[in-house]
Order: structure tokens, then sequence, then C-alpha cells
């Protein structure tokens, strides 16, 4: 190192500082996570996965199983579809509130903040399983625990899409005596429309993904079979259920890419927006979204009814006072630290394949690998890697690991494809190889998509990792399932509770570490 | 022999016709100006030279090294001895100034080499003397977001010093600079070409700045070479001819000063030589 200190590195001790306490902080955490990677070569446990796979051949094709299949398809297709219009209706307005986006200052609602932070904050499944206690087992249960988490979801993402589009075009009608409605109408939503369109669309992807989910909880559609199948260990209807469920993800996948391309074309000369496709599009969704409420025959109206809000209120009065002893507590805390630890683990792993698969070289064989990964659901990943290495939450790192690699990998190779490339092509000019370019040239122009890919990814695993303990993972979804089970509420509560404050921590952390990595 | 061409064509896969029957060679250690209207295939010819395109038709030598059109992958070899001055610099923006300097020599370094040298700058020096040349020593450890347009500019060209390579070639090297700073640049490229004796080809959209700088001038138009003369003899009639599809005007560097004298014709080549002390 030169003496000079002129000509020393000044953020190098900050780099230095940084690198050992992330070794301090993920020590514990890996220790926490009971990460064993020679599990997953123990011959016991690489038998009976063996043998699960083995029997996904041949896949059940039976007219009878191939009836419940198509019914339960349509089901999950409908609880999205309905559960996602019960959100939007839900975030439209939230959003809208909540945003500084328009107003003359740049001034958040704390109430709104804060009741969006509750409602994504407790997982779906945990919506779900209580919805059906008061619902009983279907599919009403699903759409209610979607409306309120994706509500909650897409109320705060639509109200930062506004916040950090450009403000001027809004100010300047504010300024020229436009009320806050018309400014953002005019002035913000020409410039975000593709963006918040194309979250919707994506949402709307993750909706039919979780309605699988909650199916394992009783809320109905290909997660209920899907759960019986794996309780009977019956590989061949399983490994059709998992194709099924491929082909209905990167159906809808391709529908979104679609949309979001049409979205890019430049309208055609003529007075009226609507052309063939915004009308059949329009014309769909409202299709759609009938039939769907029309197909599950939800008794949703019942739900205003004075019986059921007072059988609702003793629900929830059934839950206080939370338990808060000592022994309680001790364990809850055990419970959110293995919550963290599965959460950052499996967040780390998918950060680090899903950037090796998104490498630009390996594209092409890659595509598959990543669309196979993230087509599973985490829940669905969980109970296979709980059969690899055994119950705990390695296995439910893994899980997380498998599904977000899928995620991560795909929104990384975007990220890449998406630097501009001509700091690469200078350097290749001047000599560098492929890596060195990539290196000095397309990573550093991708790495703030990188990052806040990767950090917005945790704060979804941590809502993931705390249920996936429903499947043994361990966690506070553990804790959560059984005392549900036993009908403890009381303690439930509490582990609600700390789910919640869990993910509030994590949020803000990285809230702070996207901004301190900025 | 600094670089060779004869009969050298290129056209684009779309069919454009970019540069054609181009006849030009430079010895080491010479300096020449490309000049001519916008679209005339300056860019192209300064991307054969620097390898980027191939010629579609004739046979051209850089450094010695002939550039065969069958070749699959480019030679890094050569590469690392050219080094190019971009349009716009093209530099990563959260990257470091200094770790984009030391990216000049990124051809020359290993792969372990270049690694390390994210984890801690390995030649800070290097690059603080290459930045010194530019005048922004004190922007070592910014970053290159924090830059205004001319500040990054001369980054990049910082970052081409610090290659130190045997072909320097320049595309409007100074087109986001003002007057006096652009004088100053082209200076600094011309005496750092003459110091390690290597050739330097530059396009300049300033024609003053070019015959106040430069020994020889080549005159482009629709991809063909017009004129290829030394300074002293390129005068007003030829330069009207090359730049007849842009107007009356010469584009020049401009002060604004000289904007108010009395013929708002084009300066004549007199006036054009009074920003001399370049050569």
């Amino acid at each position: 190192m030169p003496l000079n200190p002129a000509l020393r590195d000044p953020i190098a001790s900050r780099r230095l500082g940084g690198a050992v306490l992330a070794v301090l902080v993920l020590w514990p955490l890996l220790h926490a996570a009971q990460v064993h990677p020679g599990a997953l070569l123990d011959p016991a446990n690489l038998r009976v996965i063996g043998g699960f796979l083995a029997g996904f051949l041949p896949p059940e094709t039976g007219p009878e199983f191939r009836g419940y299949l198509a019914r339960a398809t349509l089901e999950t297709l409908a609880i999205a579809t309905a559960g996602m219009a019960l959100a939007w209706l839900l975030a439209v307005p939230l959003a809208y509130v909540a945003s500084s986006a328009g107003r003359e200052r740049r001034t958040q609602n704390p109430v709104a903040r804060g009741l969006l932070t509750i409602l994504r904050s407790i997982p779906e499944l945990v919506w779900a399983l209580l919805f059906v206690r008061v619902l009983g087992l279907g599919p009403a249960a699903g759409v209610l625990a979607l409306a309120l988490t994706y509500g909650g979801m897409l109320a705060k993402v639509y109200a930062e899409i506004l916040e950090s589009t450009d403000p001027l075009p809004a100010k300047a009608l504010r300024t020229s005596g436009a009320s806050r409605p018309v400014a953002i109408l005019y002035g913000l939503l020409p410039q975000a429309s593709k963006e918040l369109a194309s979250y919707t669309v994506y949402r709307w992807e993750c909706a039919i993904r979780a309605s699988v989910v909650m199916g394992f909880v009783g809320a109905g559609g290909l997660g209920q079979l899907m759960d019986q199948a794996m309780k009977m260990l019956n590989g061949g209807e399983a490994a059709t259920i998992l194709a099924t469920f491929m082909l209905l993800v990167l159906g809808a996948d391709a529908l979104s890419g679609w949309l979001r391309r049409a979205l890019d074309t430049p309208p055609a000369a003529r007075a009226s927006p609507w052309g063939w496709r915004s009308a059949g599009f329009v014309l769909a969704t409202a299709l759609g979204t009938v039939a769907s409420f029309q197909w599950l025959d939800m008794p949703l109206l019942a739900l205003w009814s004075g019986e059921s809000a007072r059988a609702i209120a003793d629900f929830v009065a059934s839950f206080f006072p939370l338990d808060l002893s000592a022994p309680w507590l001790r364990k809850v805390a055990l419970g959110t630290w293995e919550t963290l630890a599965m959460s950052v683990v499996g967040t780390l792993l998918a950060a680090v394949a899903g950037l090796l698969l998104a490498l630009p070289k390996m594209r092409l064989p890659c595509t598959l690998v990543l669309n196979t990964l993230r087509s599973v659901p985490e829940l669905v990943w969980a109970t296979i890697t709980v059969l690899c290495v055994g119950l705990g939450p390695f296995a439910g790192a893994l899980a997380l690991g498998l599904h977000t690699a899928g995620v991560l990998g795909r929104l990384y190779a975007e990220a890449l494809a998406n630097v501009p490339p001509s700091p690469a092509r200078g350097l290749r000019l001047a000599g560098a190889s492929g890596s060195q370019a990539f290196l000095y040239a397309t990573l550093p122009g991708a790495a703030p998509q990188l990052i806040a890919y990767t950090l917005y990814r945790w704060e979804m695993n941590i809502r993931m990792a705390a249920i996936l303990g429903f499947v043994g993972a361990g966690g506070l979804g553990q804790l959560l399932y059984f005392e549900l089970s036993l009908f403890h509420y009381a303690q439930t509560a509490t582990v609600i509770i700390a789910m919640l404050l869990l993910s509030v921590a994590v949020d803000q952390s990285s809230a702070w570490l996207r901004r301190v990595m900025r | 022999m600094g670089f060779h061409l004869s009969g050298v064509g290129l056209t684009h896969a779309n069919g454009t016709i970019a540069l054609q029957d181009i006849v030009l060679s430079a010895a080491q250690g010479e300096c020449v100006a490309l000049i001519g209207p916008s679209g005339a295939g300056k860019t192209s010819l300064l991307s054969v030279l620097g390898t980027a395109l191939r010629p579609s038709t004739g046979r051209a030598e850089v450094l010695q090294t002939a550039l065969t059109a069958t070749a699959h992958a480019p030679n890094r070899a050569l590469r690392a001895r050219i080094g190019t001055v971009h349009q716009a610099p093209p530099i990563p923006p959260r990257q470091r100034v200094v770790t984009a300097v030391l990216a000049g020599r990124l051809g020359q370094w290993s792969a372990w080499k270049s690694f390390a040298s994210l984890v801690y700058p390995l030649d800070i020096a290097g690059a603080q003397a290459a930045l010194a040349r530019v005048q922004l020593t004190d922007k070592l450890f910014a970053r290159c977001d924090e830059l205004s347009g001319g500040q990054l500019q001369r980054v990049g060209i910082a970052r081409v010093l610090y290659q130190q390579p045997e072909l320097l070639l320049a595309d409007e090297p100074v087109s986001a600079l003002d007057p006096a700073l652009a004088l100053a640049t082209v200076r600094l490229l011309v005496q750092d070409a003459a110091a390690r004796g290597a050739t330097l080809v530059a396009s300049l959209h300033a024609v003053d700045l070019a015959l106040a700088c430069f020994a020889r001038i080549v005159g482009i138009r629709a991809g063909r070479i017009v004129f290829d003369l030394p300074a002293a003899q390129v005068d007003d009639t030829l330069l009207h001819a090359l730049y007849a599809s842009e107007g009356e005007m010469l584009p020049t560097l401009g002060p604004p000063a000289a904007s108010d004298r009395a013929p708002p014709v084009a300066a004549d080549s007199a006036a054009l030589l009074s920003i001399a002390g370049c050569r």
C-alpha cells in the first residue's frame, strides 16, 4: 500500500469493515439455518427422494384424474383472478391515499402506509388459514386472503412507482390549477402506465402460484390436489400436477410478455384510443373476472350478515390476550431467529445460483432450468427438500433458494441484457476479454438493479420463510401450524405478531441496505 | 508502419455503403485529422482501424497486423495496442473514476489482476498520473455519475492515456468540451502521441481545431477520401467543397467572440490558424 495518504483508497477501510460485519452476521445465521449440505448426499435420504422421484414415472393420465385436474386448474385460475380483482379494487384507492405522488408537498400518509404494512406483512397463507376457520374449507378463504395481501402489495408498489416517476409534468399541471387526480392522470400515468400494468400482470402470475399454495391449507384448487398426492406419496399424480402447474405459469408468463410488448407499440393515428387489442383485453378481463366469481360461487355476501359478523368478532376476540409468558416468548424468539436465518440463507443461495444461471454465455440452456425452478412454488419445493435433507430450517432455506434462484436468475438476466452495451464494447476494443468486460462494464452497469431485486426478493422471502414451517421446515410457521391445529389462539396470536414485526424489521433493513449500497 | 488501408470498402448489414475504395496509410508516429460533414464515414473509418468493424472489401493492415475478413475471434493482443477515445465516454455511471481509468489496461492485465483490482485499485498512482494530465486529480475517487459531461469525457481520455496504445484513435473527442478545454485536450492527445511515437487519428467536428493542431488533414465525404494534404495546403475552396451539404458556414470551435466579427461567412484560413500554438 502506498505511503502517500492521497494515494490510498479512502473507502477501502469501509469495504473491509462491511465484509467483516457481513461475515459476523452471516455466520450465526448459517448456523441457525442448520446448513448441512452433507445431508443431500446421505444414502438414506437419497433412497427416499429417489424412490419418490422414480414414482413420478409414469405420470398419472387416467380419465378420472384428468377430470379432477381440469376442475382444479380452473378453480386455481378462478381463485387467482377473483383474488386479484378484489385486491385491485382495494389497492387503487389505498395507493392513491398512501402515495405522495401528485401532492404539492411530498408527504406520505402514515396511517395508510401502516395499514398497507399490516396487510402485506402477514403472509397470504396465514390469512387463508384464518379464513378457513371462519368460512370453512373452500375457495372463498383463498380469494379473501389473496385480496388482502395482494391488495397491500399492489397498493405499496403502485404508490412507489408513482412516486419514482418524473414529478415535473404533474407539478406543472398542479401549478396551472389541475386537481390531484387530474394531475396524476395526465402527468404521471402516461409515464408510469407500462410499469403499473406489467407489475399487475406479474402479480396475477404470482397469484396463480399463491392460490396453488393455499390449496395446501384447504383453500381448493391444484394445491389441494397436490397436497393429497404428496401425502399419499403418489408420485405419478404429483408429476402430472407439477407439469400442469408449470404449463399454467409459463402460459401466464407468455401472456404477460405479450401484454408488455403490446404496451410498447405506438398507438394508431386515430382519435379513439380503443383498438381491437385494447378493447379485447378489457373485455376478456371483465369476462374472466365475472366468470371466476360465478365459477367459485362463494358466499361472500353472507359475510355482511350480522350473524357472521358476530362469529368473526368472537373468532378475533379469542386471539386476545396474547400469550406473553416468558417460556412461550423464548420459543417464539427462537422461531423468529430460525425464520430470519432461513430467509437470508435461501436468498443468498438464490442470488449466487441465479447470477450463475443468468450469465450471458449460458442463456439458452438455462432458460428452461430457470423456468422450472420458478414455476414450482416454495412450499411445493419444501415438501420435496424435506424429503431430501430431513425436517428443519435447512430444508426451508433450500426450498426458498430453489424457487428464488429461478425468479432472480430471470430478473438478473433481464437486468444484464438491459445494460447499455457501449461500455463493454469499449473495453473489448481495448483488448479486454469477455469476462473482464463483464466485470468492469456490464456488472457495474447492472449492479443497482441486481441489488434492488435481491433485496426485494429477501423481503418476499421473509414472508415465505414464515410459512414454510407448515410442511415441516421449522421456524415460525411450524409453531403457528401446531398451535392453530390445537386451537391455541392466544399462542397463535403471538406468533402472528412476531411474523408481522419480523417482516417490518426486514423491510426496514432492506431499505437501509439499498440506501447504503446505492 | 502505423496502418495501411488499400481499396477498403465497408457495407453495413442493412446495405448502406459507409466507406468506398479508401486508400490511406500513416507512418508510426504520424498524427492525422479526419474532417468532413456528419455522416461522411469518419466514425466508420475509425471503427475499421480500431478493429470494431471488418472491412467488406480491400486490404487493411494495422500495426503490422493484417485484418483478415475471415478471423472469427477478435485479436485481443492487437486490440490492447489500440486505444480509442469515444464520442460518448463508455463508462458505467456507478464506476469510480480510478477504476474507469485503470480499465484502460485490462487488455494487458491477467484475469486475476483485474479481479483483484476491483477489490482494491492496484495502480492508484498510475491512474492519478493520467488524471493529472486532464486536470482531474481531485476526482480520483469520485463516482462517474457525480461528474459533469465534460469531466466524464476527460476521464475517457485519461483512460486512453493510461492505456498507452501504439495507435490512438479519437472519435470527436472534444465535442462535449468548451472551446478552451477542447483545444487543450486535442493538444494533449497530439503531444502524448508525439512523446511516445504513437500514431494518432482523430476525427474532429471543428475545422479550425484540426488545422491548428494537425500536420496532416484528411477530408472525407460520402464514404470517400476527398483530399489528403498537409494542413498548410488546405484552403477555403477545398473546405467549402467538403462541407457543401452543410451550408455556408464551416463548423468551427466558434469562440463566441468570433461570431461577432463582420464577415459572417466562414472565417478564412488565416483566422482559423489564429488559435495556433498547437502544432
